[in-house]
């Protein structure tokens, strides 16, 4: 009998598993009446103002209904994203990265909101990110926030903005000749993003649409003098590790070890809050130098949000994000930093040498090809493992002639 | 045969012609676990060593191998600050969880685990094999199917669909590791035991049980480690704030847009460990209590 | 000691015939019909759990590995039948098998020297002295509990490039020209950095899961391997082997499975340095096509791939070790 007992509890337990699946969450009712929507906003960028306000706001506005922010992390998003927004327990309203939002817009995974153009902002709207957030002519997901790559220098060494891209390659050269055991710029390996501009600035690409389908255009004679410029920075200017990262370009500008480095433009609270020993001045700010003066074409970092197909409240979700669309909210971005979704709020920057700097980089952002394979070539890490080898000395032709190939297999596969 | 089911403590004593050698050799063997240990911990004690310190000094040329300018703001910080993801929550969710895991699939693969190693039955070499080749898939292959099913069982955000999905990955494992144990335990034992006027039962839970002690504490301190830590089932099955376990939790301090607070990060992984160290303390204790040794005298 | 001698002579026989376990049982008693009705009833509850959790997902990945199953899919769209294209893609392509053969050689290595290490610290765990044991079971476990996220933080810090603690001491206190050293730059110096941080944390497993084995082996067993004289260690293998067998092919197994799969610190440790395209094992190449890309077809295939190459290396055990079994 005791034998017995035991399967039966074993049993016991399987149907305990199973009862306590028969009350799971369920689903919330179809009506647009009034309901609870949710908004996936990725990370901390997002100020504690903002939230408060598009809170307070939307309750105001539809009595009855609610609001909750669920705050995600960027770790794991995309897998996050493709299972979430398939369920029956999908978001109503989510926050994605600009490169990651082809892999949604192209899927069926968003609502279309082409009808909320205009009212969202029309063409007041950052440009490269509604690009990024429309497929097929139709548009998904608007811009949120972008920011701003730009130059830090200890002022020490650099008071003044070189007047061209050439100008910047040489000082830094320069500045890395006088100054043994510091570079110039920190330019670590694997840091594909800093390198673009220098293909762009000399009228290279790294992909160009070709009919169909798509020609990598690395080993270009344009791109090659860019990349060009990239080694000599690379192997001359900078001693940052060849293989390395960019992450926290600002540790050894604290130390002392690198007089300039490039990075989004909220590593200015970083570099001026230094805890080091003899900490350097507070960084000078300056747009990187395109090849004829102003602003160089650099690559804009930021987010895109979209309405989920499966959102059980379309219509309140739309009302929603025309909140999060409208100045109030966007002017908090701009006043905590960030380069809001429109065009005409850039002056709620402020207007400090800093928060000039970052217009300026912002208005000539561009960004990667806009193919929904885009972030195949971002996940195999063809292009740290490139420029990686370009640190080191490589060939940069037969490099480039390399690595096209390897890019139109993933955009065109 | 009955001398076996009554071991003296002293068996394990040296014999005296041995001691001379068994000096040198104590040393060497002192001196390599010695070794063992600092190996084994430094990079705890660099965790809990950065935790201490102000975040600041974390990263630069200058080394800190002891936290000058202690501080505890790290930990009062992760615990209680409100702008971030609550840590008590996801500490109950975690608990919950891990210890649901545990239990369920321990008594799950005790009883699979005899059924394997002390019966012969038709399937039973393909039940082995199957939950062999069960292992080797990998996870990251599954998760999308493991997804949809929780999501048709409205398991998601609930403390059942974690665990459900914990103990079908564990129970492979605690399986063929607990049929390791009681094939390791001599059928013969449980024989003599019978002939002694016990019934198969009794011989089984007086004899057998308290020797596969260590074995169900060293896969039940497995299960929990797995369960505790795991972090891609979590992230996919468990979005919402409210249902987050710890790892998943430990991972908002990985914001790559405003720098990492390196040494929060490492007061939290501080955090998350501890109840692992307590977690074995209690069941290394019972293990230890005499439950082995006083089995195989009764 | 008569009573000792007699046990000692009693080992032997249990040893001879390979194992002590139910090699001797008699079987007209355990296959009797009400036995494997109460084996099948010990199984069920183990049995619904893998069924519908494990088995379910298991056939829809087999499934997916013969379509075309991208992103649209998981949103909804109908799958495309694609027959043997998925596995023909991933068998022609040579990144594949440069994958595979390196992650072959690599969990080789790690499995070895996490077994030959494990086993080394469970045999010196159960001669140590209460207070020493406990030093060392405590050491493990802080290493076992540490979070693995936390963990690969911490070793990337330790050989980090420009503040590592290894090149700060190699070059500082010893004087060696390690300063700005790159340990991951060339694959061979990525993969012994990478090995270090996984048998780190495979041993205290190992050594546990083994160390509980031994305290099983009967005391007068140990008492005849530790006996002194030439071939202390070949007795090591004749007496006390036998009797952790079990958990010894279990556990190296699993070893091999864990090591080939591995993931977390290969996939670390590309984003802190080193070439990917050199460095990419099994385990990453897997995600990066299918969650990385969304190609959940092809993932599927490799999945499937794998599966048999690791049942066709560890077949030649669980043949055995049924084999033995049974008879």
């Amino acid at each position: 009998m005791r034998k017995l007992g035991i399967v039966a509890l074993g049993a016991a337990a399987a149907l305990t598993l199973a009862g306590c699946a028969a009350g799971g969450t369920g689903a919330s009712g179809g009506s647009d009446e009034a309901g609870e929507i949710r908004v996936w906003l990725v990370g901390t960028d997002t100020p504690d103002a903002a939230r408060d306000y598009l809170v307070e706001t939307f309750e105001e506005e539809n009595p009855g209904s609610t609001l909750v922010i669920e705050e995600q992390t960027w770790d794991g998003l995309v897998d996050r994203l493709t299972t979430s927004l398939s369920s029956s327990d999908s978001p109503d309203i989510v926050e994605f990265g600009n490169t990651q939002a082809p892999a949604f817009t192209s899927v069926g995974a968003l609502l279309d909101i082409s009808d909320q153009y205009e009212a969202l902002g029309g063409d007041d709207l950052l440009p490269g990110f509604v690009e990024a957030g429309t497929y097929e002519d139709k548009f998904y997901a608007a811009p949120l926030y972008a920011g701003a790559r730009v130059v830090f220098a200890d002022p020490a060494f650099v008071t003044e903005a070189p007047a061209d891209l050439d100008a910047y390659v040489s000082t830094a050269k320069e500045l890395a000749a006088a100054n043994a055991g510091k570079s110039g710029i920190y330019f670590a390996g694997q840091d594909w993003y800093n390198a673009l501009p220098f293909i762009w600035e000399n009228g290279g690409e790294i992909a160009v649409p070709d009919g169909d389908a798509w020609d990598a255009q690395l080993s270009s004679p344009e791109s090659l003098k860019g990349l060009a410029q990239v080694q000599d920075l690379m192997t001359t200017a900078s001693l940052a590790p060849k293989d390395g990262d960019n992450a926290e370009p600002w540790t050894p500008y604290c130390e002392g070890q690198a007089i300039q480095f490039s990075a989004p433009n909220w590593a200015y609270g970083l570099a001026s809050a230094c805890e080091t020993d003899n900490p350097p001045a507070a960084p000078f700010v300056y747009a990187l130098p395109g090849k004829n003066g102003g602003a160089a074409q650099a690559f804009a970092g930021g987010s895109n949000i979209g309405i989920s197909a499966k959102s059980a409240h379309p219509e309140l979700a739309k009302k929603a994000l025309a909140i999060i669309l409208s100045d109030e909210f966007q002017t908090i971005y701009g006043e905590n930093g960030l380069i809001p979704a429109k065009q005409s709020l850039a002056s709620t920057l402020g207007d400090t040498p800093e928060a000039q700097a970052y217009t300026a980089a912002a208005g000539n952002s561009k960004l990667t090809p806009a193919s929904p394979n885009w972030a195949e070539v971002e996940a195999s890490r063809v292009l740290e493992d490139f420029f990686v080898k370009i640190a080191q000395g490589g060939d940069l032709k037969s490099l480039a002639e390399e690595v096209d190939t390897k890019i139109e297999d993933i955009l065109n596969g | 045969m009955t001398a076996t089911t009554a071991a003296p403590a002293e068996a394990r004593r040296p014999a005296p012609t041995r001691r001379r050698r068994g000096r040198v050799s104590s040393v060497l063997l002192g001196v390599a676990a010695i070794a063992v240990f600092l190996v084994s911990v430094f990079p705890v004690y660099w965790m809990v060593n950065t935790s201490f310190q102000p975040n600041g000094q974390v990263r630069g040329t200058e080394l800190h191998f002891w936290p000058d300018n202690a501080t505890v703001e790290n930990y009062v910080d992760v615990i209680f600050d409100e702008s971030r993801a609550p840590f008590i929550p996801a500490l109950l969710n975690s608990l919950q969880i891990t210890v649901l895991t545990v239990v369920i699939a321990l008594v799950f693969a005790f009883l699979a685990a005899i059924a394997v190693s002390r019966f012969r039955f038709r399937t039973r070499g393909m039940f082995i094999v199957a939950i062999l080749i069960v292992q080797m898939i990998p996870a990251e292959a599954m998760i999308i199917s493991v997804f949809r099913l929780m999501d048709g069982w409205h398991l998601l955000n609930s403390i059942m669909g974690l665990t459900a999905v914990y103990v079908a990955t564990v129970l492979p494992f605690t399986i063929w590791t607990l049929r390791g144990f009681v094939n390791g335990v001599p059928a013969e034992l449980e024989e003599a035991a019978m002939i002694d006027g016990l019934s198969r039962t009794q011989a089984f839970w007086r004899i057998t049980f308290p020797l596969l002690a260590p074995g169900l504490v060293a896969t039940g301190v497995f299960a929990f480690i797995q369960a505790w830590n795991e972090f891609v089932f979590a992230l996919v099955i468990n979005p919402r704030p409210e249902a987050m376990t710890l790892p998943v939790w430990l991972r908002t301090f990985l914001d790559p847009n405003g720098g990492i607070n390196w040494a929060q990060l490492m007061a939290g992984s501080t955090l998350v460990a501890i109840p692992v160290v307590v977690f074995f303390l209690f069941v290394q204790h019972r293990m230890t209590g005499g439950l082995v040794s006083g089995a195989v005298k009764g | 000691m008569t009573q000792l001698s007699n046990r000692l002579e009693s080992v032997p026989s249990i040893a001879e015939d390979g194992r002590p376990g139910p090699g001797s049982d008699r079987p007209e008693r355990r296959r009797r019909p009400r036995a494997a009705l109460t084996a099948y009833g010990l199984l069920l509850p183990s049995l619904i759990v893998l069924v519908v959790i494990t088995g379910w997902p298991l056939l829809q990945l087999l499934i997916m590995s013969f379509q075309r199953f991208g992103r649209e899919q998981v949103f909804g769209a109908p799958p495309e039948f694609a027959g043997l294209q998925n596995y023909l893609d991933v068998l022609t392509d040579s990144e594949f098998w440069l994958v595979l053969g390196r992650s072959v050689l690599f969990a080789a290595v790690c499995v070895v020297a996490t077994m030959v290490l494990g086993t080394l610290v469970a045999i010196m765990m159960q001669k140590l002295g209460g207070v020493l044991r406990t030093i060392v079971s405590i050491g493990l476990l802080l290493a076992w509990a540490m979070p693995p996220l936390s963990a690969t933080i911490v070793w990337g810090w330790i050989f980090d490039t420009q503040y590592g603690v290894l090149n700060n001491v190699l070059s500082q206190w010893f004087g060696l020209p390690f300063e700005g050293h790159s340990w991951l730059i060339e694959p061979l110096s990525f993969f012994f950095v990478a090995a270090i941080i996984i048998v780190w944390g495979a041993v205290p497993f190992v050594a546990f899961t083994l160390y509980a084995g031994l305290t099983q082996v009967p005391d007068e067993v140990l008492e005849a391997a530790q006996l002194d004289g030439a071939g202390a260690i070949k007795r090591f293998f004749l007496v006390i082997v036998p009797y952790i067998k079990p958990i010894l092919i279990v556990v190296t197994i699993l070893q091999v499975i864990w090591d080939l799969r591995v993931f977390t610190q290969i996939y670390a440790l590309q984003s802190i340095g080193g070439l990917a395209e050199q460095t990419n094992t099994l385990g990453v190449y897997i995600y990066r096509v299918s969650l990385g890309t969304g190609d959940f077809g092809a993932g599927g295939a490799i999945s499937v791939i794998v599966v048999l190459l690791l049942v066709s290396i560890s077949i030649f055990y669980v043949r055995q070790s049924i084999k033995e079994e049974s008879r």
